[in-house]
């Protein structure tokens, strides 16, 4: 049994889609336009995650797995259901994640060879995900009333917003930057920067195609810029609106997962 | 032999390709793992080898199956776990071990039935256990073998009912399968017949229930959430999975008591962290007054747990667990001058210690138990790495100890080993 599921920091999404352009906005209405564009597009969603993780010395690690994700209410809580096929120490294993706004997450790890349904303590939101270069708020979404938002700039046909944590309490950065598109409010790209103003880490889009009528971004990459590592993550198969059920973020659902959305 | 199936070993591993093993394209593809433990033993006992308990080779293949002849209409799958071992203590004996082999399917959208030998696993306690009665495998444990290894798999049914209001899983058991515990080949212990603790000398013969109707075991757990909290009441009828009765103690024979458990659970959130609490009665039948004194008496256990995520990939669980002999005055009066007798109390606090560093490739934990009534202990450090994606390598401990030798802990400290692992996942 692998440990580091266990600490498994959550589910990833970047689902982003067109909305209607605005003329004048508040920075707080792109920011949250931004917020539902990237993690909130369509009521439910599926994707097969390929990662590829790059340590400082070159070596890669692969992680593959399918994500499920209905949201609850629309710029509000969330359900996702990861199945891991990779790497293999890791396969069959499933974990959900139950996101709310305001308090920590309900999360749980399904250890098939166990028949173990474990519950996750999980505050720190910041932690690595799987290992990777992403923390879990980069892929969950950080709650917006976390920052508080100032429009720098526009560059490139983006909005460039600074973000300040309200409590410098559990984060590790001191400020940071998002380019969010002015035609579609998508993030594309952000900054992150130390206490002492040095740029430390960076996010951004490779690769955005348009699915059912959304511009979604199939891949993106975090670059740890002190170590050289990064990680790239692709997004396959990606579909919006299945009509999933509650039910399958459930304790039935992580002892039988649901076959058809899960290719064991 | 023993080489022959070793060299078999490590030709299949080293003829696999990074990823599973396809045997075709219409067959399933299956996947497992192969691995070499090692355990060095510090202590000499009269078990069968002085330096080590551990040394095996292990081959793990599973693989699952979507039949379209049987039940194709109710979603049906057929699972299958097995490991292949080389068990150098036992001089190379070879052995397969069938881990899981069932079928699952559901019949309505709100039933699923699971038939086979499969792993059966509720309750809330992290390596304690009130209301989970189904069969451990205790020696896997102490020697250090994965933490899978510690729930033996059962032969029987689970059968799950879903609704609103609460679910249900009903699980029958028609085959009797006890813990696996140590019997003095591989690991010493307490034997009450040699007066102590006893290896290869002891004679100990446990008698199992034999598998006939009505000795079939029931398990019924009636669970749901509310909210972030999870509620669940739980009955098991079958018998004691330990050999908590003498059957004849001039043969040296123990038998396994009657038992029923009455219990509940509840799991969620509290002051930052995950809050456990679950708690049951057991009532050993063939004792029901407490004053039989070669049966265990009924008893009650309780425990509560926490576990805190600290950040930094660090996190801290406790734990604290009590169980009290009921009708004790009853027991202690059938008593005879020459019996070991049990303490009423005992308690039993559990620490953990998870840390990971290296972008989680590096794993470090610790788990100690430790029992202030007992004046025992039992710790279990770890540390295992991540090499590349396949494999994993593992180096850990099992230390036990007690003031007397005829505590939970203490009967096994001449035990304890220090053990070495390395797998290849595949």
């Amino acid at each position: 049994m692998r440990k580091s599921l266990v600490i498994l920091a959550g589910a990833i999404f970047l689902f982003a889609a067109v909305s209607s352009a605005a003329q004048k906005l508040t920075v707080d209405q792109i920011v949250d336009k931004a917020n539902k564009v990237a993690y909130y597009e369509g009521d439910d969603g599926i994707a097969e995650v390929n990662m590829v993780i790059t340590d400082s010395q070159g070596r890669k690690r692969i992680r593959k797995f399918t994500i499920l994700r209905k949201d609850t209410t629309d710029g509000g809580e969330q359900k996702f259901y990861v199945y891991f096929y990779k790497p293999e120490d890791v396969r069959d294993m499933v974990y959900m994640v139950w996101k709310h706004l305001g308090r920590d997450d309900d999360r749980w790890l399904y250890l098939p060879a166990l028949d173990l349904v474990r519950r996750i303590a999980a505050t720190d939101k910041r932690s690595s995900f799987v290992g990777s270069h992403f923390v879990y708020e980069d892929v969950s979404g950080r709650g917006i009333d976390e920052d508080t938002h100032e429009l720098v700039g526009e560059e490139n046909g983006c909005y460039k917003v600074k973000n300040v944590p309200k409590s410098k309490k559990n984060v590790e950065f001191a400020y940071y930057y998002v380019w969010i598109k002015k035609d579609n409010f998508m993030p594309i790209k952000a900054e992150y920067y130390d206490s002492r103003g040095k740029k430390y880490r960076l996010i951004e889009a490779l690769k955005v195609e348009d699915i059912q009528g959304h511009p979604t971004i199939t891949k993106m990459k975090a670059t740890n810029l002190d170590s050289g590592g990064n990680t790239v993550i692709s997004y396959d198969r990606v579909q919006y609106d299945i009509n999933l059920t509650d039910d399958i973020f459930t304790e039935r659902y992580l002892r039988r997962p649901p076959r058809q959305w899960i290719k064991k | 032999m023993k080489q022959i199936l070793l060299s078999f070993f490590i030709l299949a591993v080293s003829a696999l390709p990074a990823g599973a093993v396809s045997l075709g394209k219409n067959l399933p593809p299956i996947h497992g793992f192969f691995e070499a433990d090692y355990g060095y033993k510090f202590k000499h006992d009269k078990t069968k080898r002085d330096s080590y308990n551990l040394l095996e080779q292990r081959l793990q293949l599973k693989t699952r199956y979507f039949p379209k002849w049987f039940l194709a209409d109710w979603n049906s799958e057929v699972f299958f776990r097995g490991d292949f071992i080389v068990d150098e203590y036992y001089a190379g004996k070879t052995k397969f071990d069938l881990r899981e082999f069932y079928t699952q399917f559901s019949p309505t959208s709100s039933v699923d039935v699971k038939i086979g030998r499969q792993v059966f696993t509720w309750g809330t306690g992290d390596y304690l256990f009130i209301n989970d009665v189904f069969p451990k495998d205790y020696v896997s444990f102490f020697i250090g073998r994965d933490d899978e290894y510690l729930k033996a798999p059962s032969d029987g049914a689970r059968i799950s009912f879903y609704n609103k209001i609460a679910n249900a899983d009903l699980v029958i058991i028609p085959v009797f399968k006890p813990n696996t515990i140590p019997k003095g080949d591989r690991l010493s212990f307490l034997d009450t017949f040699e007066g102590g603790i006893a290896g290869r000398n002891s004679e100990r013969q446990l008698i199992e229930p034999p598998t006939q109707f009505n000795n079939t075991q029931y398990a019924l757990r009636l669970y749901r959430t509310f909210g972030s909290y999870e509620a669940a009441l739980y009955y098991y009828r079958g018998f004691y999975e330990m050999p908590r009765g003498y059957k004849d103690e001039a043969h040296h024979q123990l038998f396994y008591p009657r038992l029923d458990v009455y219990g509940g659970s509840l799991r969620g959130p509290v002051l930052g962290g995950i809050g456990n609490f679950e708690a049951g009665y057991y009532n050993s039948r063939n004792d029901p007054n407490g004053d039989n004194r070669l049966i265990e008496n009924s008893s009650f256990k309780v425990m509560a747990g926490y576990e805190k995520d600290l950040g930094h990939d660090f996190r801290v669980g406790v734990q604290y667990f009590f169980e009290q002999i009921l009708d004790y005055e009853d027991y202690k009066r059938a008593l005879i001058p020459q019996d070991f007798y049990w303490d009423e109390y005992r308690h039993v606090v559990t620490l953990r210690l998870t840390k990971l560093l290296w972008n989680q490739t590096l794993h470090l934990s610790f788990f100690a138990f430790y029992s202030p009534s007992d004046e025992d202990g039992y710790i279990r450090p770890m540390v295992s790495y991540d090499v590349n994606d396949h494999l994993t390598a593992t180096v850990g401990a099992n230390l036990m100890w007690g003031k007397s030798d005829i505590t939970e802990f203490g009967q096994f400290e001449q035990n304890s080993n220090i053990y070495f692992r390395i797998r290849y996942s595949f």
